[in-house]
């Protein structure tokens, strides 16, 4: 008993340590981020954003011949860090200058590739020479016609949402809660529009009218010279970016709505409750909103009434955006199913198991389905027979 | 596993803090400073039960050092007379263990929440949606507003004032219940959790976002009220440091100073009286407890 009492004594001085220990292992297993860039597809090549940091270019003549990577004209360039201490977690379990990681989806303008960086509480545009041969660490030189935005070694608010590109102008968001309009050709800054909250979402560009979400409950219309043509509140933040249609914006919000707004005025024409957020930006088709839910459905609803047409339930959240191709609406789920439904009535018309989590966007071009995965996988589908064409994974090349 | 700890306890404590957070105005800070004084009353009778069983086996500290020097040959009989005295005193040894590892989950879900709520990151963020009630008052406060007086809630505080605030009432709270140790050994001990715990934690907050390091300062200031209103005072924080001991001579060992033969066999007898009462109530006890 004696030794029992000698034991717990030692005990009762480890708890402290105990508690630190404990602290830390919850503490550092909540804020990771890692990305779920979707694809730009342009002249034969896939570019997009790996969950490793980097950006990839994949020639889809070699993949679809399994050829050893990197096959002609393939490249991987490594986005610097921020270079900024951004950490959520710090010293303790991360790097104070956290390695970049890419959300946003990049956008091909010309011979650049133009890809929003996030790291953490900093962020910049990163525009690469799609055509140059390869690359090594380092920030990418004006003199080679690349830029980054802002230039040196300024960051500004971290990037999530995509940028859209229109004529030679470059949209983005940031968390910084600016609206940037960046000149394409040698990333200069056109003008900036302060909404006042974080973006985290993409704008949606119509008619040379930018919209907008920020985390501060507000939507905007925001004109291609940076001047505010409408801004509205909503109950709540807006979760989804916006999808725009002939008439009408959609974004989905954390209080789990849908909302319809009028695109010329902003006011809201419906609300849709589902049992948790949309956080997928909506595809409009027609008078179709279809929207992925992170309640494990899909709605596709009736975009002038908000009337439902019908739902499909899937076995997990869908944090991807829908697609359509043909008569088809294509989803993901979280989980790592994707599910090929009938557009008019949400039957399924088939299923493919993938088994790794899907949050990047999805991408079709002709008959193939492009999905970027949580296992540091690309895979191409046939969407007709859903026979898997190739698959790339990147994991080696870290 | 996790999924019972998601349900039981961390969701709960999750959806109340951004609940809280709705009914203050959307303040994130303040939400967190209220419900660590809330989860700290529900649980005071416990942290108050740990502080009493604490300060009563300090109280016997010098009884049961006396005891070791006593009986440092008969293992056995030390353990008796230590759980004779505990029992006299009415103290379970392990009473002050169990409240503090009861407590422990409670500490964990209210930190993970923070860190869940405060959705800092995209992942983080869309993860936050799978915990969420649908409380209409959640969505509505959802994603939090990190800003709270000069603090960034889901960034370290650049500035050195949280960090000075955390350590520094964590000094003055292991300060307070820590007694001031004779015993070498146990003096490095106490060192390492009064000095090396603040010091330690001071580094973090400069690295951890700023909504952990304001719930550990509000935690810290409440134990130190709780335990000034518990022990009655301030404890060891104001008392004397311990006299050092001389160290031992390094060369000569004088002879001791020569006893006078009658204090010699007073103190003889004296020891002799001693050892028969400890041997009769040795037998006492033993036949009491064969006798039953």
């Amino acid at each position: 008993m004696i030794s029992f009492f000698k034991k717990n004594k030692k005990f009762l001085n480890l708890i402290p340590v105990l508690i630190i220990l404990s602290l830390l292992v919850v503490g550092c297993a909540g804020p990771t981020f890692q990305g779920w860039s979707g694809f730009a597809e342009y002249k034969g090549f896939l570019y997009f954003g790996g969950i490793d940091g980097k950006v990839y270019a994949l020639n889809l003549t070699a993949r679809s011949q399994n050829q050893t990577f990197p096959a002609e004209n393939e490249w991987v360039f490594t986005i610097p860090s921020t270079g900024v201490p951004g950490s959520v977690c710090g010293p303790a379990c991360a790097p104070a200058s956290p390695r970049a990681s890419i959300y946003a989806t990049p956008v091909v303008l010309g011979d650049l590739v133009c890809v929003g960086v996030y790291g953490g509480n900093t962020g910049r545009v990163v525009a690469i020479n799609r055509l140059a041969p390869g690359y090594t660490d380092g920030v990418p030189q004006r003199s080679k016609g690349e830029w980054t935005y802002p230039s040196g070694v300024k960051t500004m608010g971290a990037v999530v949402g995509t940028p859209v590109a229109v004529g030679q102008t470059l949209y983005v968001g940031t968390s910084d809660g600016n609206l940037y309009a960046i000149e394409t050709t040698y990333g200069e800054n056109k003008w900036q529009y302060g909404t006042g909250g974080k973006i985290w979402t993409s704008p949606a560009v119509e008619d040379d009218i930018v919209y907008i979400s920020n985390y501060n409950k507000k939507v905007f219309a925001v004109s291609s010279q940076g001047n505010e043509i409408w801004s509205t509140e909503l109950p709540t933040s807006v979760a989804s970016s916006p999808a725009v249609s002939a008439d009408s914006i959609f974004v989905g919000t954390f209080d789990n709505h849908l909302y319809a707004l009028d695109l010329a005025t902003g006011k809201e024409r419906w609300n849709f409750k589902a049992d948790n957020w949309f956080w997928a930006t909506p595809l409009v088709i027609g008078d179709t909103v279809y929207a992925g839910c992170l309640d494990d459905k899909v709605y596709a609803i009736n975009a002038g009434t908000g009337q439902e047409q019908w739902q499909f339930v899937t076995n997990g959240a869908i944090a991807s955006s829908p697609i359509s191709v043909d008569n088809f609406i294509i989803v993901a789920s979280e989980i790592g199913d994707i599910y090929v439904l009938d557009s008019a009535t949400g039957n399924m018309v088939r299923s493919i198991h993938i088994g790794s989590p899907v949050k990047a966007p999805l991408l079709a071009d002709g008959n193939t389905l492009y999905i970027h995965t949580g296992n540091l996988c690309v895979y191409a589908f046939d969407i007709q027979s859903g026979e898997k064409l190739w698959e790339f994974c990147y994991s080696s090349n870290e | 596993m996790v999924d019972i700890w998601n349900i039981v306890i961390l969701e709960p404590v999750l959806n109340i803090l951004i609940w809280l957070t709705n009914i203050l105005g959307g303040s994130f800070g303040l939400a967190i400073i209220v419900l660590t004084i809330v989860i700290n009353l529900i649980l005071f009778p416990l942290r108050a039960r740990q502080t009493k069983s604490t300060k009563a086996m300090q109280t016997l500290q010098p009884k049961i050092q006396e005891l070791q020097k006593k009986y440092a040959k008969d293992k056995q009989r030390l353990q008796q007379e230590m759980m004779k005295l505990y029992r006299e005193a009415g103290i379970n040894p392990l009473g002050c263990l169990w409240p503090m590892l009861i407590q422990l989950p409670v500490w964990i879900a209210l930190y993970q929440s923070i860190m869940q709520a405060l959705g800092a990151t995209p992942e983080s963020l869309l993860n936050l949606s799978q915990h969420l009630y649908s409380w209409a008052a959640v969505g509505h406060a959802i994603p939090l507003n990190e800003q709270f007086l000069w603090l960034h809630l889901s960034q370290p505080d650049p500035n050195l004032i949280l960090a000075i605030l955390v350590g520094g009432t964590m000094w003055v709270q292991q300060k307070m219940v820590t007694p001031p140790a004779t015993d070498p050994r146990q003096r490095s001990m106490t060192n390492l959790t009064t000095t090396m715990m603040p010091l330690m934690f001071g580094l973090f907050t400069l690295s951890f976002p700023s909504g952990l390091a304001l719930y550990w300062a509000v935690s810290n200031i409440i134990g130190i009220v709780i335990q000034y209103f518990v022990s009655g005072g301030w404890g060891y924080l104001r008392a004397p440091a311990p006299p050092k001991t001389a160290p031992a001579p390094a060369q000569k060992v004088l002879p001791p100073p020569k006893m006078p033969a009658a204090e010699k066999s007073k103190m003889l007898q004296q020891a002799n009286e001693e050892s028969k009462t400890i041997k009769k109530a040795s037998e006492e006890k033993k036949k009491g407890l064969f006798g039953r």
